[in-house]
């Protein structure tokens, strides 16, 4: 089909969408006045039905813990897709000497960058286990601190020379934490079953509100989350870093 | 009943175990403990299934969150008779093909099994939710899962159609998100029950007539409807085969499954969306199974056939939804759980010739096969089911199909289920006998170069481990017709809560199943006589045949670019219908 | 206006369709990918959000202080993760696409490089 043809056809489907986005634009409830009453209910049930104060970790880990599960997979299943497909030409070992890009100059690290990031990394890996641990009283939670926790590690990387930082984030270690932390939040939800309740219903004590503490079971799935989301981002930046690295010989499968 | 989240959550944990412990497991311990679990899956269905057929539809809450006055805040199982027989049905079908895949992927540590659980996983999920976002976050999982996969060869063609799969999926779920919320807007709820009654209390509402729009969209995208299917020839063509069987075998259809439930459950009160139903879906259905046929007979990769065979299949089944009766649902879940069978052992003879020939082109295969007479036989079976014979599980629910489409719609329906029924039926046993026979006219020797790049599959296995699967499921596929029809009926007056309209529908005649099986052994003798026939007169019927077939290839291009344009074409077609409602 | 919210995010899946279907270069196609991922973002936090609702967090603020709903948050958080594991899927094809024929051009990636029987 020749290049216009396919863009006409484009403007013309996009053209008979207009006048339905606009009805629908018009019959939805006006922006700050939402109609529902699943959120307002939320928030008037869930300090004193679990006992903590961050309503969106209470619908990730409680309400809709199930959800947060089938995500938590979601992410295990790209990470392993993504080693996979990374892994299947380059192979399982690991090599020291960087990709050489013919015309562009191998630059060396400057010190201020190596001290800089030793600061940094540390104190960002800390802040993003203050940001998950705390997931039950302060915005933030498993996913949000393991980001943090994984971009801390990448900070490391860029003060580091390769090969160190390679002996210092194995990636069975990686693999292993990452299975673990999902292993660790779908048993979390047998534990109920084998009480007798459904599954993933919350029967931990619940502490005090406003205590780091509180939650019950969601603190058992919010740290099977960190681990995993930080082991899932870690290993995505290994992978990918590899591909920087020359391949010995021919990478071929 | 404490079985409910176990089909979902056992293959979750056991797929983080083999992954925690990747890089320490013996080598066949991963396909072992795979398929044991997909098994267990199946019998756990299997079990619910019997609960529902002796007490009814359960409903299990998880986390405890039973509903309250005010709102539903929890997310639920609904396990009617329909969803836990599919369940086992998907359970089965994994087994199948991890039996299959057993010694394929060795080199990666487990990883593909950790794959294959999470699949399964997400299609049982998908299969038994009764919350809108839990639909789209096990769609999600399902999607990202299939990507990974398709992608596993690393040749440029399993590259690019990885491409085009993930960006026509990846838009497909957006949509369906668009969809969640815009009826979120409107009903303050995810429950589809709770969603349903929201609908109905408020009448005709562009809201959510626009939500089901983008949930019908995202779903016959999955379900690879005209003209939304392109992505799945170029994904089936390239993806590994012991992942081509789940794919044509269940993840396809489970799309088609949602978009009943949903519309059962949330839009049975909808008078827009029965509609849009009545007047778009059965004629988009039609016209996929037509397409799919003809699109079918025109491959040589023999995957890539059996593919487009699938999108005409869909076809059908999208015109049994259509219908809106009992028949019609009936001849849905029967044909879903019939085409899935059959599919899939056809698929693993494709990998059988791959692995033990070294070709998936009918050309280059061109009496190959002789020395592989159980797969012969497997491929020749499988296109007679495909084309109708009037025997087994597929061939009632197709009975069910054309009887509810003829009486919504008239013969012309029927005519057109039965065309692509036969085109498929029909290039099956034509690449049948070509491969394993040796029929037909000598390929040219400058013809026989691959359309596609290089393939090979590992030839570690032995062909009767290959075929035991492979049996199976045909095996399962021949379960006699009244078994199926008496089970099938059942599911569908309990499927959606209320019972649809119309009384208890029965097994309609074999007439059109035998027509049907005449002229598809007819058409597949024409195909490989052909070279015997007087010149003329092959001329005469290729000359008429040839121009449409030439210009619908033209379309599938192969592009990405393409592809969305022809979804963006097909949302404008929703929209114009509707401004006729 | 009562009615922006809907049409930007509108306005951004359009927008990103359109990058997507003329795109010459892999990643600039992801990157639009992310743009249409982005127009429901818009649309389900501007369905949650409440006029004068403070954060759903009731650390500062007692129990029963007006909030914006917390479920569609949640829904978000999902969805943003859905968008990063996609598109570390679809940059880790790119890279094994450049790596094996130094072709980033969608124009030029087909599956089948020709048709046909007989």
């Amino acid at each position: 089909m020749k290049q216009w043809l396919k863009l006409a056809l484009l403007a013309v489907a996009g053209c008979s969408l207009v006048w339905p986005v606009w009805r629908i634009a018009r019959a939805l409830p006006p922006f700050g006045e939402p109609t529902g009453n699943y959120g307002p209910e939320v928030n008037r049930l869930g300090p004193p039905l679990r006992h903590i104060s961050n309503m969106v970790s209470a619908v990730n880990f409680d309400f809709r813990g199930i959800d947060t599960l089938g995500e938590e997979f979601m992410l295990l299943a790209a990470v392993t897709g993504t080693v996979l497909l990374l892994r299947g030409i380059r192979g399982e070992d690991t090599s020291a000497a960087p990709d050489i890009i013919a015309g562009r100059a191998l630059a060396g690290r400057a010190e201020s960058t190596t001290v800089i990031c030793r600061l940094l990394g540390p104190l960002t890996v800390l802040f993003g286990l203050y940001m998950a641990a705390h997931a039950t009283v302060t915005p933030g939670g498993g996913f949000q601190g393991g980001v943090v926790i994984a971009s801390g590690f990448l900070l490391l990387y860029l003060g580091e020379d390769y090969s160190a930082w390679r002996e210092l984030i194995r990636s069975h270690i990686v693999a292993a934490l990452e299975g673990g932390g999902a292993l660790l939040f779908a048993l979390a939800g047998f534990l109920p079953l084998a009480e007798g309740h459904a599954y993933m219903e919350n029967t931990l004590p619940l502490g005090d509100f406003k205590d780091v503490f509180s939650g019950g079971l969601m603190l058992v799935e919010n740290v099977g989350v960190a681990f995993a989301v930080a082991a899932g981002f870690t290993m995505l930046f290994l992978e990918f870093m590899e591909e920087t690295r020359s391949l010995e010989g021919d990478g071929d499968k | 009943m404490q079985l409910v989240p176990l089909p979902v959550a056992l293959p979750l944990a056991v797929a983080a175990l083999l992954l925690a412990l990747a890089h320490v497991v013996p080598e066949r311990l991963p396909d072992i403990v795979a398929t044991l679990t997909a098994l267990a899956v199946a019998a756990i269905c299997g079990v619910l299934a019997v609960h529902a057929a002796l007490h009814g539809e359960l409903v299990y809450w998880f986390g405890g969150w039973t509903p309250r006055p005010e709102a539903v805040l929890g997310i639920a199982f609904g396990v009617d008779l329909a969803s836990a027989c599919i369940g086992s049905f998907i359970g089965l079908l994994f087994a199948a093909a991890l039996l299959f895949a057993w010694g394929y992927f060795d080199e990666v540590h487990a990883h593909f099994q950790v794959l294959m659980l999470l699949f399964l996983a997400a299609m049982e999920g998908f299969s038994l939710t009764r919350d809108l976002f839990n639909l789209f976050v096990w769609f999600e999982v399902m999607s990202v899962v299939a990507f990974a996969l398709t992608a596993y060869q690393l040749e440029m063609p399993s590259l690019a159609g990885a491409l085009n799969f993930t960006v026509t999926n990846s838009l497909a779920s957006f949509m369906m998100l668009g969809g969640i919320g815009l009826l979120y807007a409107r009903a303050g709820a995810l429950d589809f029950e709770a969603v349903g009654q929201a609908v109905t209390a408020h009448g005709s509402d562009a809201v959510a007539i626009g939500g089901f729009c983008l949930l019908c969209a995202a779903l016959m995208i999955k379900a690879a409807i005209l003209p939304f299917h392109f992505w799945l020839s170029d994904a089936h063509a390239v993806a590994p085969s012991p992942v081509c069987v789940i794919f044509s075998g269940a993840m396809v259809s489970v799309g088609l499954f949602a978009l009943a439930k949903v519309f059962l459950q949330i839009f049975g009160g909808s008078a827009e969306a029965h509609f849009l139903i009545r007047n778009l879906f059965l004629s988009l259905g039609a016209a996929t199974a037509v397409v799919g046929g003809l699109m079918a007979r025109a491959q040589r990769h023999l995957k890539r056939m059996l593919a487009f065979s699938t999108i005409a299949h869909l076809g059908i089944m999208l015109t049994g939804l259509a219908a809106m009766s009992s028949a019609g649902l009936t001849g849905l879940l029967v044909y879903f759980v019939g085409h899935g069978l059959v599919k899939g052992a056809l698929f693993m003879v494709a990998g059988i010739l791959l692995a033990l020939r070294g070709s998936v082109d009918e050309l280059e295969l061109y009496g190959e096969g002789s020395g592989l007479a159980p797969a012969g036989i497997a491929m020749a079976l499988g296109g007679l089911l495909l084309g109708g014979l009037p025997w087994g599980v597929m061939d009632a629910g197709s009975r069910f199909v054309s009887d509810a489409g003829a009486a919504v719609a008239g013969p012309g329906t029927e005519a057109a289920l039965m065309a692509g029924a036969v085109l498929t039926g029909a290039t099956v046993l034509r690449a049948a006998g070509t491969v394993f026979l040796g029929l037909g006219a000598e390929p040219d020797p400058e013809e026989v170069g691959s359309p596609s790049a290089e393939e090979q599959e590992k030839a570690n296995r032995p062909l009767w481990l290959m075929m035991i699967p492979c049996g199976l499921l045909l095996a399962l596929a021949l379960i006699p017709g009244d078994v199926a029809a008496k089970i099938g009926i059942d599911a569908a007056q309990t499927f959606g809560g209320a019972s649809p309209a119309g009384p208890r529908p029965a097994l309609p005649s074999a007439l059109l199943s035998w027509i049907s099986t005449a002229v598809t052994v007819g058409l597949a003798s024409y195909d490989l006589l052909r070279h015997r026939l007087p010149e003329a007169m092959a001329q005469a019927i290729s000359v008429v045949s040839r121009a449409p077939v030439h210009a619908l290839t033209k379309l599938h291009t192969g592009l990405v670019s393409d592809y969305v344009i022809w979804i963006a074409v097909g949302l404008g077609c929703f929209s114009v219908v509707l401004a006729f409602g | 206006m009562s009615v922006l919210p809907w049409l930007v995010a509108a306005w951004l899946f359009g927008a990103g369709i359109y990058g997507i279907v003329s795109s010459r270069n892999f990643v600039h196609l992801i990157g639009c990918l992310s743009v249409c991922q982005s127009s429901t973002y818009l649309l389900l936090l501007g369905i949650g959000y409440r006029w004068g609702g403070v954060v759903p967090v009731f650390y500062d603020h007692p129990p029963g202080t007006k909030a914006v709903d917390p479920v569609v948050q949640a829904l978000v958080l999902t969805d943003i993760v859905v968008g990063a594991t996609v598109t570390a899927l679809l940059l880790a094809m790119a890279v094994q696409v450049d790596r094996k024929y130094r072709e980033l051009d969608p124009q030029k990636l087909r599956p089948m490089r020709h048709e046909g029987h007989q």
